[in-house]
């Protein structure tokens, strides 16, 4: 028999995890346009140490089952992460939907799950036996294919608490209110000294998973915006090579033309 | 067996925990002022207040809201604050077909609930999830206008 479950602490969560397999519920959103009465759901919506927000010394810790309104709320959540929360869909969808359940859904659209991939977010990852921290980078295996394992559930987002200051963000939908994003992008840059010490990009909406090469913003580490100008044409040309977008709604050329349009808004509002 | 407050009123529920709130209070407390539109969170013409927040009662599984508050236009209608917004709606002529209304005066509740001074700015962000199927927006933009003023201090 089909049978759904409603937890009230981690540990009641966790050892339910452990035992049946079941589909983790947080905000409900993603999983309820496709309803399935055949499903078990693990309700988390109200496990508190899942909605937490909180700072440690090194990073902010988002409890996975945080709404959205919630996230707008906090104090501690940086800006870029308020800008792409604020254009997710309506206000009663954002007092719903969860960061995690954004995450878990395993799109390439999710527009917070793009900020996550250009801050280097780390994921905390639970059962009741142990726990890991995997880099998101790593959770994502393809489009809708995560690194969770059957017992594991989502627990907090890791963010590292400098360098996300300095940012540049766009969403590209067809509308302002309850639109899923054609294309989206990040950018950070963190300079120090007249140098660059970090410059992180990710690009959703645009593939299987959001295309983030730290390999190629690399190419502008430790370089004043003078000397990043000199390897500009490089850059720009390592990511016309690295996006290969997916036809969806949109087409693919479209897609990519925007893709480089925003990344080289990015470099010139920087002065590159 | 799920319990929650309805209106007020603390109640059970016999449905399968899958099922959309939507469905269960249409169905089963023959609640009906909740509309199903798209069932995708796309129209508004479903929304509750669900422990304080405005949200589509067609993305809502029964079994997240053990022990919740969920109030609906059935209830809020027996309250000043929604006497004051129908006034405002009926004076500034926001009138529209019926469908999208109870979502849109409970959208417009949780404006007000949350800032008693709505910028217009405020407004048009409260009710983007609100879709209109028959006429627009500015008369009920400016009727929560109206209700800010005439009620002040309700809110």
């Amino acid at each position: 028999m089909v049978k759904s479950y409603f937890a009230k602490s981690l540990e009641e969560a966790l050892e339910i995890r452990g035992r049946e397999s079941v589909i983790p519920y947080a905000g409900g959103t993603d999983l309820m346009i496709e309803a399935d009465d055949q499903a078990s759901y693990l309700f988390l919506n109200k496990v508190p140490e899942l909605k937490e927000i909180k700072a440690d010394a090194e990073y902010i810790r988002i409890g996975a089952a945080s709404t959205y309104a919630e996230i707008l709320q906090s104090q501690l959540i940086p800006q870029i992460l308020k800008d792409a929360v604020i254009e997710i869909a309506a206000p009663a969808i954002r007092n719903l939907g969860t960061a995690g359940g954004n995450i878990c859904n395993g799109s390439a659209k999710g527009d917070s799950v793009l900020i996550f991939f250009a801050a280097d977010a780390k994921l905390r990852l639970v059962t009741s036996k142990g726990e890991r921290i995997l880099p998101i980078k790593d959770f994502y295996l393809g489009r809708k294919k995560l690194a969770l394992q059957k017992d594991e559930l989502l627990v907090e987002i890791l963010l590292k608490k400098t360098g996300l200051d300095h940012y540049y963000y766009k969403k590209i939908g067809a509308r302002n209110a309850l639109a899923i994003s054609r294309v989206s992008f990040a950018g950070l840059l963190d300079m120090k000294d007249g140098k660059i010490i970090n410059c992180a990009t990710a690009f959703g909406a645009v593939s299987d998973v959001v295309i983030r090469r730290p390999d190629i913003d690399e190419m502008l580490a430790g370089k004043t915006t003078d000397e990043a100008k000199t390897v500009k044409d490089a850059y720009l040309e390592a990511f016309d090579e690295a996006i290969v977008p997916i036809r969806g709604r949109v087409s693919a050329e479209y897609r990519k033309s925007v893709c480089m349009n925003l990344l080289r808004d990015f470099l010139e509002s920087n002065g590159i | 067996m799920i319990n929650f407050i309805l209106n007020g009123e603390q109640v059970s529920s016999n449905s399968n925990q899958n099922e959309r709130l939507l469905d269960v209070l249409r169905d089963e407390f023959r609640l009906t002022g909740a509309k199903c539109g798209c069932k995708e969170g796309e129209c508004g013409a479903c929304s509750v207040i669900l422990d304080g927040k405005l949200v589509n009662s067609c993305m809502v599984a029964m079994g997240s809201i053990e022990d919740s508050t969920v109030t609906t236009i059935e209830g809020y209608s027996k309250t000043r604050r929604f006497q004051i917004l129908s006034e405002a709606y009926a004076a500034v002529s926001a009138v529209q077909c019926g469908f999208c209304i109870p979502g849109m005066m409970l959208a417009s509740e949780c404006i007000l609930a949350e800032n008693p001074n709505p910028s217009e700015e405020d407004i048009r962000r409260g009710i983007s999830g609100n879709l209109c199927r028959c006429t627009g927006y500015n008369a009920i933009v400016e009727a929560v206008g109206t209700a800010a003023k005439e009620g002040k201090g309700l809110w």
